[in-house]
Formats: C-alpha cells, structure tokens, sequence
C-alpha cells in the first residue's frame, strides 16, 4: 500500500498543522533558542529561593542543570561506544526471528492519507 | 472446605468460559470491559482480611487476602485490563481475548495470594496465559519467542516451587510474608521473583518477547508480569539492602542499549526494565515511606508505559512497524496519537504536572533520606536516561524528525480513547496525586511540589534536552539504522547453539575418526588373510604338478652336480 500519497498541508487537521510547525527547518532555531532561554531562566531561579538539599551538593546554584546536561552527553557517548561494539546487521539471528520479517499484514489496519 | 467470597481471579475464569458461548463480535468486547469492573469494583468493597481459604493436601489456601499492598496493585492491575482491552476492541482473535483474560485474572489471583502454594499457581498462569499474547502474532520467529519465553517463565515458577518446598521444611509455614535472605529456599524464591522482576542477566526475555508479541498483546504484556514480580518482592524481601544495588544497575544500563535500539517496542521494554530499577531499590530501601514510593510509582508507570505501547502499537497498526529508522514525522496525520505519546513521554520522564514527578521522587527522596549518595547520583542519572529513550526518542523519532513521507491514517477510535482515558489519568495523578497517595500502603507525608523539587527537576530535564538539541544540531547524536543489538540472549540465542554445535561436531568427528581406525583395521586384516590365503597369492596358491616335477628335477639335478665336486 502507498502510503506516501500527498504532501499538501491542507489535507491535515488543525491539530496536525499546528503540530506541523514544530517540524519546520525554518523553525528549530527559534525552539532551540526558546529552550536555552527557559533554561537560562531555570538557572537564574536558584538564585530566588533558599534550596534545601539531602546533599550539599544540592545546594550549589545549577547543580541539576550540569548534572543534567554532562550526564546526558556521557549517556549519548557511551551509547555510540557501546553500539560500536554490540551492533550487528538485522537478520543476525537469522530469517525465523521477528527482527528480520514483516508483521503480518492481515493483522494491520492501514491507510492513508 | 470454605469458601466465604468468591476470589477476584475467579471472575476473569468466568468470564472466559462466557466468552466462549457468545457471538464473535462487540458482544465479546463489551465482556472483556466488564469484567475488569467488575473486579474492581469487588476489590474496592472488600474489607482488609483473608478470605477464601481452602484446604489443600492439609494445607491451607488463604486465595483472598487482602491489605492496602494487595489492594492498589490488584486495582491497578484491573484499570490496565480495562485500558488494554479497550485498546483491543478491533480484535476478534478468540484466542487473545481468552488470553488477555486469563492473563489479568492470574495476576490479580498471585496478587491476593495468602500463601507460597497459591502463588506458585497464579505465578505459572500468568505464563501460560500471556505467552499466546505472543504466538496470537502467528509468525515462525514469534513462535520460536515465544518458547523462549515460556521456558524462562516457567523456570521461574519451579524455581519459586522448589524454594516453597524448602522453605516448608525449614519453617512448617507456607504463608508468603516477609522473608530474610538466608536460607537456600528463601534464596531461590528471590531468584523466582528476581527473574520475572527481570533483574541484571536474567532480563533479557523482556526485551525479547514484548516487541515480538501482537500490537494490542504488548500493552497488556507491559502490565502485569514484571509488576506481579515488584508486588512479590516487596510483599517478601522489603528492606532487603542487597535489592538496592540490584535496582540501581537496573535505573543503569538499559538506558544505554535503549538509545541505540531501533525498534522502538524494544526501547520501551528497556525503558521498562530501567523504571523496574527505581521500584526495585524503593523495595531495597524498604521504609514506609519507599514502599510507598515503590507502590505508587508501580501504579505510574503501568499507565504511562501502557500509553507509550499503546502510541507505538497505533503507529504500527497503520504503517506496519515500529522501527525508528523507517518513521519520523508522523505528527501530521496521527496528530493526537502524537499528542497521547508526548504525555505519556512526559510523565515518563517526571516532568512536573505529569505522573511519574509525584511517584519517582517518594522512592528518589527516601533513598536520599537514608543516606545512599552514590545510589541517589545514580538515579538522578538514570531519571535523565529515561529522558533520553522514553521521553525524546520515541515521540521524536515517530511523530518529529525527519520526515519518512508516511501519511497514515489517525488511529482508530477506539484506540483514541484508551489513549485519551490513559492520558488523562497520567495528568490527573500527576496534578492531583492525593486520591493516589490515600490508596497506598502507608500513611503519606509528602508534599512533591516545592520550589526546590520542581526547579531542580526542571533543571535536570530541560538542560538534557538542551544537551540533546546541541547534539543534534552537532550531529553527534547517533543516527537510527536498522541493526540488532546483542544483549545477555545472545547467549542462548547464539553462543550456546553455536558452542553445542562445536562439542558436538567434535565429538561427531572423534567417534567417525575411530570408527575410520576400525574399519581400516578390519580392511587391513581381512587383505592381509586374502594376501596370505586367498586363491591368487600366498600359501594357499595351487600350484601344477609340472612344476613340482621341475622343481623335483632341479633339486635332484643340484644333488647330482654337488656329488662330482
């Protein structure tokens, strides 16, 4: 089945135009600014109030957002590395497992737009 | 025998023998709703007891005992086979509806089970039932998953049956209470509960079998099992200090293998192994305060986990699979499947005025309260994990991304709702967690939104994302591609098959090398008589009589001519 048959916005509902704006090239410079935005105000926000931690290290003003940031970077280079060593091509089990075959097709209901 | 009330998993039996007397179609949808009311409704009314005892080969059967621990799993367990089924209206594979069934009613019955006995029972029917979940797909390698499966699952129970049978003979009791690791019985009930919790090594049937079973039977899939199992372990070995390492390394590594796996039911199963973890060291800490953590975070994640199943399995439903690198940019005509699938990403993730923010931090606090630094540092990194897999991956790769051109239909209506209704109780509890926090087991002290809590998870979470935009941008973020990854089924998916075929040719070869020597032997002999006696050659060569006469002539001719000299 074709499930590639039209491109024109028209044909999508309101929700799915407004959702549309979010995919726009011309659009992610605006979100990635408004995300370092927020997350500049997040920063500046531990500075109006008084934090109370388990740990001192709580208390250090931006604490969780470098936490956040350097943890989440290690992950994604610790995945790259860990796929390097585990990755193999999709039929490596062989044909009889679910990897390398089609869900079948009578159980699908598809359609298109 | 007694039997005062009838037990909940008896209701689901039931209906599953009515479900076989009546007309294929919406008739057998309406019972698969009703009944897991019905049961709800029951659990809801019955006061804390036990009830339904029965006697066993002398032994007694305690099916029905209920406390505020059995009670919020058993409700909860009820609302995921309610949202399941209705996930699963289209359906009208008899054989799914009765498992589906089956599958609740067991995992209710080990819920209220009193006693070892009558767990061990609901603890093999849970597999039994489910495992047609993964055959219902009607395919070789769904098949060959689902033997995997069913042995695992089955080990399990005997594994829990032969430490019961221990611990009998230790104790004289059967009653399944709190235990203390110690005993060769009480250890081999923990690995029972260990491999169904699927703990480090011996989790990888889950990552196996939810992405192989059908569309509607891996939302129900993701509900009962692993969660019966976090039931089991904080009804037995609460406070068990070792369980607290146990979860931390499972918060830990799955968040790895899920960022690089493509199939994204298979992420999800990783990402549920990862939330496993949280709950698991809750059950480890095993305050008041943790096990309610643990309880209320099992109540969660079954809904937001039901709902990312649910978003994924739309998605394939319509497109036919669920492989991250043949989506992207879904979001223009599954608009509110994408919408669904952000909330249930959200709470995942525990973003403030979403479930998990409410749960996950009882359990995170309570760890930082009795002073387990490295192990709270751990969680807080592993919450920033799931933020990776669960709450960008999923929806961005579906719905966002890269545009793959598919144009599929919104899914159906019917799936909407369970989504919508799934979706709706994830904001819910998330805003308003007090009607939660009043069904766990104990008392509730807390107070999830304060400044310091929601900036500083905030914090956490936006500037993940900001990590993930920066490495996107940079084009650092490793791209989806159609692979396999191997994990611990490696093992008996390739090493063992692979190191049975080199014994075996080996030995194979040494057996055909004697017998090679034998026969070779035998050949030799039998040539060496035949060279030595057959007719052609050696001694028993019949020789003429002409030549014995010359022969006699020489010799007598030789005597003669010596005689001269």
């Amino acid at each position: 089945m074709d499930l590639n048959q039209s491109d024109k916005t028209n044909e999508f509902s309101r929700l799915g135009k407004t959702l549309c704006w979010f995919t726009k090239t011309e659009n992610a410079n605006k979100i990635f600014l408004g995300l370092a935005l927020f997350c500049f105000a997040l920063f500046l926000a531990d500075f109006t109030y008084h934090k109370h931690g388990h740990f001192f290290i709580e208390e250090i003003p931006g604490f969780y957002a470098a936490y956040g940031f350097f943890m989440f970077t290690l992950l994604i280079m610790g995945a790259k590395a860990l796929r390097f060593i585990i990755k193999r091509p999709e039929n490596y089990y062989g044909d009889k497992a679910v990897d390398s075959e089609d869900y079948p097709a009578d159980q699908l209901e598809q359609g298109s737009k | 025998m007694m039997i005062s009330i009838l037990p909940t998993a008896f209701i689901f039996i039931a209906a599953a023998l009515v479900l076989g007397l009546l007309p294929k179609g919406n008739v057998r949808g309406v019972i698969l709703l009703i009944t897991p009311i019905l049961a709800a409704w029951q659990i809801w009314n019955l006061p804390v007891g036990i009830f339904a005892q029965v006697e066993f080969v002398g032994q007694t059967l305690d099916m029905m005992r209920v406390d505020k621990l059995s009670r919020i799993f058993g409700l909860i367990f009820c609302l995921a086979a309610f949202l399941g089924n209705l996930y699963a209206w289209h359906v009208r594979d008899f054989i799914q509806q009765i498992a589906a069934l089956l599958y609740a009613g067991a995992a209710i019955g080990a819920v209220f089970a009193g006693d070892l006995i009558t767990l061990f029972f609901y603890w093999e029917g849970t597999a039994l039932a489910s495992v047609f979940l993964i055959w219902a797909r009607r395919t070789e390698g769904s098949y060959h998953t689902g033997m995997r499966y069913l042995i695992i699952q089955i080990t399990s129970g005997v594994i829990l049956l032969a430490g019961t049978a221990l611990l009998y003979r230790e104790t004289g009791s059967i009653t399944f209470e709190r235990m203390t690791l110690g005993s060769l019985g009480t250890w081999l009930i923990f690995l029972s509960f260990g491999i169904k919790c699927a703990f480090p090594l011996l989790h990888n049937w889950l990552q196996d079998s939810y992405p192989a079973a059908t569309i509607t039977g891996t939302v129900i899939l993701s509900a009962f099992t692993t969660k019966l199992a976090v039931y089991a372990l904080a009804r037995g070995f609460a406070g068990t200090e070792l369980l607290i390492y146990i979860g931390a390394v499972m918060t830990l590594f799955p968040i790895f293998f899920a960022e690089i796996e493509n199939d994204l039911r298979r992420v999800l199963a990783y990402s549920l192994n990862n939330q496993l973890g949280f709950m698991v060291v809750g059950i480890g800490v095993g305050t008041e305060m943790a096990i309610n953590g643990t309880a209320s975070h099992a109540f969660a994640h079954i809904l937001y986990k039901a709902l990312l199943f649910m978003s994924v399995g739309a998605v394939m439903l319509r497109t036919g699979t669920s492989k991250a690198s043949e989506l992207g940019g879904l979001c223009r005509t599954m608009p509110r499947t994408a919408i669904f699938c952000l909330i249930g990403a959200a709470s995942i993730s525990a973003f403030p005025l979403f479930s998990g923010f409410v749960t996950k931090s009882l359990i995170m606090d309570e760890t930082a309260n009795q002073h387990y630094p490295i192990i709270w540092a751990i969680l807080v990194f592993a919450s920033a994990g799931v933020l990776s897999h669960s709450g960008i991956k999923i929806p961005y790769f579906t719905f966002f991304g890269h545009d793959s051109g598919l144009r599929p239909n919104e899914a159906p209506i019917h799936m909407q709702m369970a989504m919508g209704f799934t979706a709706f109780l994830c904001v819910f509890i998330g805003v308003y967690p007090e009607p939660l926090y009043a069904l766990l087991p104990y008392e509730v002290v807390y107070r999830p939104y304060t400044m310091s809590h929601v900036v500083g998870q905030l914090q956490l979470l936006c500037f993940a994302l900001l990590a993930f935009a920066v490495l996107m941008r940079r084009g650092i973020h490793p791209p989806e591609i159609r692979a396999v990854n191997l994990d611990v089924d490696w093992i008996y998916r390739r090493f063992i098959p692979t190191f049975y075929n080199i014994i075996y040719n080996s030995v194979a070869k040494v057996f055909i090398f004697i017998e090679a020597v034998i026969i070779s032997v035998i050949q030799m002999t039998i040539k060496g008589l035949y060279k030595l006696h057959g007719p052609e050659t050696g001694v028993s060569r019949m020789r003429g009589v002409g030549a014995m006469v010359m022969w006699v002539a020489i010799l007598l001719g030789v005597a003669l001519i010596s005689s001269y000299f």
